[in-house]
């Protein structure tokens, strides 16, 4: 346990949620892509950021750091996933150049969208900048601390 | 008794381990405030120490004269640790995470607040320490 190790948590959590800002981010910026990059016939899917809590490594070090009453090391982000759940939006537009072109399919003329709720994008958006300025506060407590522990004896 | 190692001394040294620690424990539970699953941590410090300083001197008190002796009573100073303790009975998200950021911010800024008023403390008995040293001058 060092003195920075409350900072060091913190950073991780900025970290993390810096990162889920750009997934968000980008998933705005792609809300009316029809092509995505490995599939040109397919839209833009939705990504979703995956946050799992930073363990000790391996199974004996993680239970001698509950021996040890240690507190976490903080967060990182477990993955970056597709949503492949929520199904694509589709409009009607024959004229358009993504449109299905394919007289036989039920959806014949319909564009596909990407699957991008920009509403629940901006909600996770603003849940990301607080969820920053949280850490940010955490950063600044234990700063705070450190400077008033050099203080002592003075 | 040694002037320099009192047990105001140790007291607030303790203390100030623990409100460190917390402070770390409270920076992971913000920092994983969307982590899925996630349980919030706690430390325990205060009411064991407030035991410990109701029960002075001791009412009842077993005498350990083996390391593998279990304590009668409550402990004696020199076993009194911080201790994190993990909240897993509670639910406040759907995704199973129980981290309330409203009182993880004030316990945050309470704790900084005690870390601080423990220095100043510190601080005060060393400045008596040094007062005494210089003869008063």
């Amino acid at each position: 346990m060092g003195l920075f190790d409350g900072i060091n948590i913190s950073a991780s959590g900025l970290t993390a949620q810096r990162l889920r800002m750009d997934v968000i981010a980008n998933n705005i910026a792609n809300a009316q892509s029809t092509r995505s990059a490995d599939n040109p016939n397919l839209p833009y899917q939705r990504q979703r950021v995956i946050f799992a809590p930073i363990a000790a490594e391996g199974a004996f070090a993680s239970i001698l750091q509950g021996k040890l009453q240690a507190p976490g090391q903080g967060v990182r982000v477990a993955a970056v996933e597709k949503d492949n759940e929520t199904p694509f939006k589709l409009v009607y537009d024959p004229s358009h150049p993504d449109a299905i072109k394919d007289p036989n399919d039920p959806n014949y003329g319909f564009v596909r969208l990407p699957n991008v709720d920009v509403t629940a994008e901006m909600v996770d958006m603003i849940d990301a900048s607080r969820a920053y300025e949280a850490n940010v506060t955490a950063v600044n407590a234990a700063k705070g601390m450190a400077l008033k522990a050099l203080e002592i004896g003075k | 008794m040694n002037p320099i190692s009192t047990k105001t001394l140790d007291i607030l040294e303790r203390s100030l381990d623990a409100a460190s620690l917390r402070q770390k424990v409270l920076a992971n539970n913000i920092a994983n405030v969307d982590t899925p699953n996630f349980k919030r941590s706690d430390v325990s410090f205060e009411a064991t120490l407030q035991a410990y300083l109701d029960d002075d001197p001791p009412v009842l008190q077993g005498n350990l004269t083996h390391p593998r002796h279990l304590p009668i009573g409550v402990q004696p100073f020199n076993q009194i640790q911080p201790e994190i303790v993990v909240e897993d009975s509670t639910a406040v998200n759907n995704n199973g995470n129980n981290v309330d950021i409203d009182s993880e911010m004030t316990q945050l800024a309470v704790n900084q607040i005690k870390y601080n008023a423990l220095i100043q403390q510190l601080n005060g008995q060393f400045a008596k320490l040094r007062t005494v040293i210089q003869g008063g001058r």
